[in-house]
């Protein structure tokens, strides 16, 4: 019974792994819009990254390059 | 039916489940047939169907891909000169809406077969990894060359791929 249960528990959190939906190739415009930027404002955004930079003698590591399209 | 057998369905059906994604079409698979719309609106329907006995080169592109719209330039130009021979250019647009896609056209005229497929349907069936993915399908349906990303000097390659599948021609 005990290995009828953690099989089941098992199996209920390999389906619950369905709700992780990946983006496939082709969707991945969705991705380059305007509004799935994490910052509304790229210049603001970058003057932020720049002064941090200077502050912490440090760079990168808070966003990519590129539209996320997976071709570059 | 024990528990111990029990616990042995539920673990084989649930791995059913989990392992439903299909896999990648490759070299020497038979293409999938598609059938989409066209991108513009007064055109007719194109089909695998349509296509056969052809060596047709499929080719999934968006106007979000930059790569991508660097290629179809160059597969235009292609597509004048090996037309006679037999070559058909598909390239299939991804953009949701279609409108994207027809902004690039608008300024991008060309010549060959625009199929749009906004719910990615034939994307879904190609199993397309990376934009752009081009395949190049011999007159029997068979793959003959996949090729995914697009950088200067690829279409040396594709061309003596789809000279080499039309015949030797040129």
């Amino acid at each position: 019974m005990r290995a009828f249960r953690t099989t089941l528990l098992l199996a209920i959190c390999s389906l619950m792994l369905f709700s992780c939906a990946d983006v496939r190739a082709w969707e991945r415009g969705y991705l380059a819009r305007e509004e799935m930027a994490w910052a509304p404002d790229a210049l603001e955004s970058s003057l932020n990254d720049h002064i941090f930079f200077s502050k912490e003698a440090s760079s990168g590591g808070n966003s990519a390059a590129g539209g996320g399209c997976g071709c570059n | 039916m024990n528990i111990k057998q029990k616990s042995q369905m539920l673990a084989l059906l649930t791995l059913t489940a989990v392992s439903t994604s299909a896999w990648a079409v490759e070299e020497g698979d038979q293409a999938p047939i598609f059938d989409l719309p066209s991108i513009y609106a007064d055109h007719p329907a194109i089909s695998t169907a349509s296509l056969a006995g052809k060596t047709v080169y499929v080719d999934f592109w968006a106007s979000w891909c930059a790569p991508c719209l660097s290629s179809l330039p160059l597969y235009n130009d292609m597509y004048h000169k090996y037309k006679d021979q037999g070559l058909e250019i598909v390239a299939i647009n991804v953009d949701n809406p279609i409108e994207d896609g027809l902004d690039f056209l608008l300024d991008t005229p060309l010549d060959f077969l625009i199929p749009a497929d906004p719910d990615g349907e034939a994307a879904e069936l190609f199993e397309v990894i990376g934009m752009p993915t081009s395949y190049l399908i011999e007159p029997d349906g068979t793959v003959k060359l996949v090729h995914m990303g697009f950088r200067s000097g690829d279409i040396e390659m594709i061309e003596e791929a789809i000279r080499d599948s039309l015949g030797g021609g040129n």
